[in-house]
């Protein structure tokens, strides 16, 4: 099987930020915490007295400070405006108590306070901060949803919901809990937005295997929020389980199939992440990483809104990452939380992790490519990536034409589908409905525009370039697209300059390139007279239809066009016919005049045509006598 | 309708300079037909001829074109220096006065159709055996019998305005249609550099042309007129073969290309590709699936593989008939479309002289003999089609025929455009309006100049 491999790019596609944010490691007098909501780090030397340290991917956020130790820390997160500490430690009492600390400018302020949860005999299993004065008590019994005034050190009760969960699982992005009732049976989503919560759907599993925390994620991809589940050895086979699948379950948002079911093929422990809209999915035992796209259009397997994905890519090993020394990679001190974030707690690093665009066209089969072309059109960060591959395409024509046509197909019709947002968007006016497309994800868009500047222009003498246009216009129309000024400038440019006039009149006669005023006086300029005047008498340019045949000597034709097409006249100065006129036979001259002076209202003879009123009384008076 | 056979007295082609000595007049003659004329017979006509030619240089630098005695009408063609072809007909012929051959003219061979006639014969020799001139003097008389003899024999030429008018009839494509035939050609040749793509025909009509616009006709003559009629006869014939052979086959050589000897076989021919600026010799290759049929060439000095041409065909075959089936549902949409919009019996007739585009109303065509334009009309067709100078560059002429026939003639910008119309009682103003309108309606999207 023929290979494709991207010039330059690197085998990895899967890497660590490079620079990785360091803390002290976890050790007996150190503590060490993680919010994922805020993506922070917290270090806790001595339970605080000797010092806090909070690191995050954003500098801005850092800080230290120092505190009392009041028992063991079991959680410790920043609201979201890093105004308020909360603090939930492990009491002898068990009591579902938070403590408070108001910030200034990262700072502790002295005022500190505590809240009990409104269950006084429920147990504390976390809690989260939906919104900047917003906290959620997460119990087994229930969550409570309260307002904190820092002011008046004090907590407002504003909803509260009764559950019986042992665990939970939460996102930050889409603001929903996840509690786990019935042994983990049974999986119960909530929404906490506008103070208030919403019960959403449940999650039913299958009561015989029931999920532990541990294969539980709520991860947000392509607009939605999807609970990820862990399903061991499907086939039930005790001796011998299968592989390990990921179901990704609908929790939220609007999808054409609710349920995803991602192909491992592989067994033993497992981590996920979110990249770029792509799932992460992490292998310890074989150090490798496999990547999932749900947004790529598969045969669904027989049931309705569940389809299967296999890995987009062969497995491959997270880059080896440097701390400055190579450290060792899928670490069993490895904590992985949503959705990027991956922290080595022994070496004191926070990394996140990220795609590497380039390295998905490393060395993959060449019937690969335009799939793997779709897959980088829906990424963000993927546009130099698509265009690298368009251009090595290009430039080797001759051993992947078939490959470059249908890339040029996947490109269209994302070109075409943006196209169509855009028009009804203007259709709808500005101030419509803007606000709402804000949050969807704009994928890279390769414009006709685009495509001639960035592709074509620099390579107008690579030998199968015709060929190229040719694909690429194909393509166009295929989508249902009209091929624009840009890519017919091209065309013409490109067929021109390797010498195939012949099929540049053909795609003209057949109006594969759009009629435009540009194209005909490209026509005309080249020497096909014949398609430049039809193209312009289909664009009812008539005033360019005079003024080429003036430029042809035929004054008599001109102002027939003038006075002839499309029912309207078209001014023409007379004294440019009469111009014309004077040099040809005096029957012409005569004719010419006539006609003008029986049309006066457009180009009857006037201005400046003093000198042709002479000749003609010349003419006539010469007849006469 | 005239049959060529029982009306073409002989055609011969003869070159002086090959027997200057007396003795050696025969051979000067590189062919004759017919066959049975004896060898006096035949130094007699091609002698009057010589004697003409030579006797008008006198007056004219330019040759010779015609000479017409009371019996016998000769035209005469000097495609290359000192190579005559001469085709002869014979005229009906009373003893009245010559004003009588006004009425009784259209019984013969229109000149212009005659001298066409020799035009194309000498460019299909040329296509497949070169100029006269590169034939060495011993080859010649042979080459020019086995070419010419099947080719006299199998013309069926008649008086019909399409032998008038040598065009090409196109075939109307969508664009996505006519873009899948361009990328097919493109991925052929991009995957057999070799081999290049010169034309691509559907049914009778062409869709791409890789020609030169002199090399296209007579290529496309020889397949329409010649090659897939026959081509045609034999899927009837074998109707199971055919659809055995659904994924397409050569057709040129006749047998196909199965072993390395077949390749021995490959026709050669002379021609020049549209972009290119002189002929050259290749090898032909035709293929042909469905109703489509692609013809490709190749330099003669390539070294040929039999290899290529099976993989060639195991790659073109499906490839092929999946546009050919593409292309038949467009024919038939458009088929159903002209149908309605050629309901009327309008006859026009279209000619473009850039890319010899041809194109008649349905009542113009061959399949309904019935309604032939009558000889006087198309006499006067042919005058206005040959005497391009009187027109210029764009113009109309109105005539009008005894019989109530107006027939009017547009030249705009290299194209013409022939209405027929009968009309008893109409005048020049009716006449040039419904005229107007019937260009107007047929020729969308052209530009004509005013009248």
């Amino acid at each position: 099987m023929a290979k494709f491999s991207l010039d330059d790019s690197e085998e990895y596609y899967i890497k660590l930020s490079d620079q990785p944010k360091r803390f002290d490691a976890d050790s007996p007098v150190t503590n060490v915490f993680f919010d994922d909501t805020n993506g922070q780090v917290f270090t806790v030397r001595s339970g605080g007295v000797t010092g806090v340290t909070v690191i995050g991917m954003d500098n801005s956020k850092n800080t230290s400070f120092r505190m009392e130790d009041r028992g063991p820390i079991i959680s410790i997160k920043f609201s979201p405006d890093h105004k308020i500490l909360a603090i939930q430690r492990n009491h002898e009492s068990q009591n579902p108590v938070i403590e408070f600390v108001n910030f200034k400018d990262l700072a502790p302020t002295n005022v500190e306070y505590s809240h009990t949860c409104k269950w006084k005999n429920a147990k504390l299993v976390g809690f989260v901060w939906p919104k900047a004065n917003e906290i959620a008590f997460v119990t087994d019994h229930g969550i409570e949803l309260l307002q904190v005034l820092p002011e008046k050190k004090q907590l407002k009760s504003l909803k509260s919901t009764s559950f019986s969960g042992a665990w939970f699982s939460w996102c930050a992005l889409s603001n929903i809990v996840l509690l786990a009732g019935n042994n983990g049976a049974l999986l119960q989503p909530f929404l906490l937005n506008n103070s208030s919560i919403t019960k959403l759907q449940k999650l039913e599993l299958d009561a015989a295997r029931p999920v532990v925390e541990r294969d539980v994620f709520l991860l947000r991809l392509c607009d939605a929020t999807w609970c990820a589940v862990f399903r061991h050895g499907v086939t039930t086979n005790v001796t011998a389980p299968g592989p390990t699948e990921v179901w990704l379950l609908l929790v939220s948002g609007t999808v054409s199939h609710s349920t995803h079911i991602l192909k491992t093929g592989l067994v033993g422990r497992f981590a996920v992440n979110v990249v770029d809209d792509l799932v992460v999915v992490h292998h310890q035992s074989s150090q490798t990483s496999l990547l999932f796209d749900i947004a790529e259009t598969v045969g669904t397997d027989g049931h309705v809104g569940q389809v299967s994905h296999a890995p987009l890519l062969p497995p491959a090993p997270l880059r080896p990452a440097r701390v400055p020394d190579l450290c060792p990679m899928y670490s069993s001190n490895w904590v992985v939380f949503q959705p990027d974030y991956i922290i080595d707690a022994r070496l004191g690093c926070l990394w996140r992790v990220t795609l590497v665009p380039s390295a998905l066209a490393h060395n993959i089969p060449k019937d690969d490519i335009p799939r793997i072309v779709a897959v980088l059109l829906r990424r963000s960060d993927s546009e130099d990536t698509i265009y690298r591959i368009l251009v090595q395409l290009v430039e080797n024509t001759d051993s992947y034409l078939v490959e470059l046509t249908k890339v040029f197909d996947e490109i269209n019709s994302v070109y075409k589908q943006w196209a169509e947002c855009e028009m009804a968007r203007s259709v709808a006016g500005v101030g419509g409905n803007a606000g709402t497309e804000v949050g969807s994800r704009t994928p890279v868009v390769v414009s006709q525009t685009d495509f001639c500047t960035r592709v074509l222009h620099a390579r107008a003498h690579m030998p199968r370039l015709v060929q190229v246009v040719a694909a690429y216009a194909a393509s166009l129309w295929r989508q249902g697209l009209v091929v624009q000024q840009p890519v017919a400038e091209a065309c013409v440019r490109v067929l021109v300059s390797h010498g195939r006039g012949g099929r540049l009149r053909a795609l003209v006669r057949r109006r594969c390139l759009p009629d435009s005023r540009p194209l005909a006086c490209q026509l005309l300029a080249l020497g096909e007279l014949q398609l430049a005047l039809d193209m312009m008498a289909r664009l009812q340019r008539t005033a360019d239809i005079v003024e080429v045949l003036l430029g042809w000597d035929e004054p008599v034709a001109a102002a027939g066009v003038s006075r002839s097409s499309g029912g309207v006249p078209v001014p023409v100065p007379a004294r440019k016919l009469l111009a014309a006129a004077r040099p040809r036979p005096p029957h012409t001259f005569l004719a010419l005049y006539h006609a003008l002076q029986l049309q006066p209202v457009t180009s009857a003879p006037g201005e400046q045509c003093d000198i042709y009123d002479e000749y003609y009384k010349q003419l006539t008076s010469e007849q006469t006598s | 309708m005239i049959d060529v056979k029982t009306k073409i007295t002989s055609f011969f082609i003869f070159n002086s300079s090959f027997g200057p000595k007396e003795g050696e007049e025969l051979k000067r003659v590189l062919f004759f037909h017919p066959n049975h004329i004896s060898p006096d017979a035949r130094k007699n006509q091609v002698g009057l001829c010589e004697a003409v030619v030579k006797f008008m240089s006198t007056f004219s630098s330019e040759p010779c074109e015609a000479l017409q005695t009371q019996t016998k009408r000769y035209i005469f063609y000097q495609p290359e220096k000192g190579y005559w072809m001469v085709l002869v007909v014979t005229i009906p012929y009373a003893t009245k006065a010559t004003s009588a051959i006004g009425e009784t003219r259209g019984e013969v061979l229109n000149p212009s159709i005659m001298s066409d006639l020799l035009v194309s014969a000498y460019k299909m020799f040329k296509l497949f055996m070169g100029s006269f001139k590169d034939i060495p003097m011993e080859n010649i008389y042979s080459t020019c019998e086995e070419f010419f003899n099947p080719y006299i024999m199998s013309k069926n030429l008649t008086n019909d305005i399409s032998d008038l008018i040598q065009g090409v009839s196109y075939l109307p494509l969508d664009k996505n249609c006519f873009f899948k035939v361009i990328c097919l050609i493109d991925l052929l040749e991009v995957t057999y550099p070799d081999f290049k793509c010169i034309s691509f025909v559907y049914n009778d009509q062409l869709i791409w042309n890789g020609l030169a616009t002199n090399d296209m006709l007579t290529l496309y003559q020889y397949l329409v007129q010649t090659l897939l009629p026959k081509q045609v006869e034999k899927e009837i014939q074998g109707g199971a073969v055919a659809a055995a052979q659904r994924h397409g086959r050569f057709i040129s050589p006749p047998d196909g290309i199965r072993t390395s000897d077949d390749l021995k076989k490959l026709v050669k021919v002379y021609l020049r590709c549209e972009d290119d600026t002189e002929s050259k010799q290749y090898y032909l290759i035709i293929y042909r699936t469905l109703s489509a049929t692609m013809c490709f060439t190749i330099d003669v000095n390539t070294t040929l593989e039999i290899e290529t041409f099976r993989s060639l065909d195991a790659f073109i075959g499906p490839h092929l008939s999946t546009i050919a089936s593409t292309i038949s549902e467009q024919c038939a949409l458009h088929a159903l479309q002209t149908a309605q919009m050629l309901g009327t019996d309008q006859k026009f007739v279209y000619f473009n002289r850039l890319n010899l585009a041809y194109k008649s109303s349905a009542s113009l065509s061959k399949l309904v003999p019935s309604t032939a334009i009558k000889p006087e009309v198309l006499s006067i067709i042919a005058d206005i089609h040959t005497d391009r100078k009187s027109l210029g560059n764009y113009g109309e002429v109105i005539i009008k025929t005894p019989d109530e026939y107006w027939i009017t003639g547009k030249t705009s910008n290299e194209r013409e455009f022939y209405v027929i119309i009968q009309e008893k009682n109409a005048n020049l103003k009716e006449i040039a309006d419904e005229v107007k309108r019937i260009c107007e309606a047929q020729m969308k999207g052209i530009f004509f100049y005013p009248m």
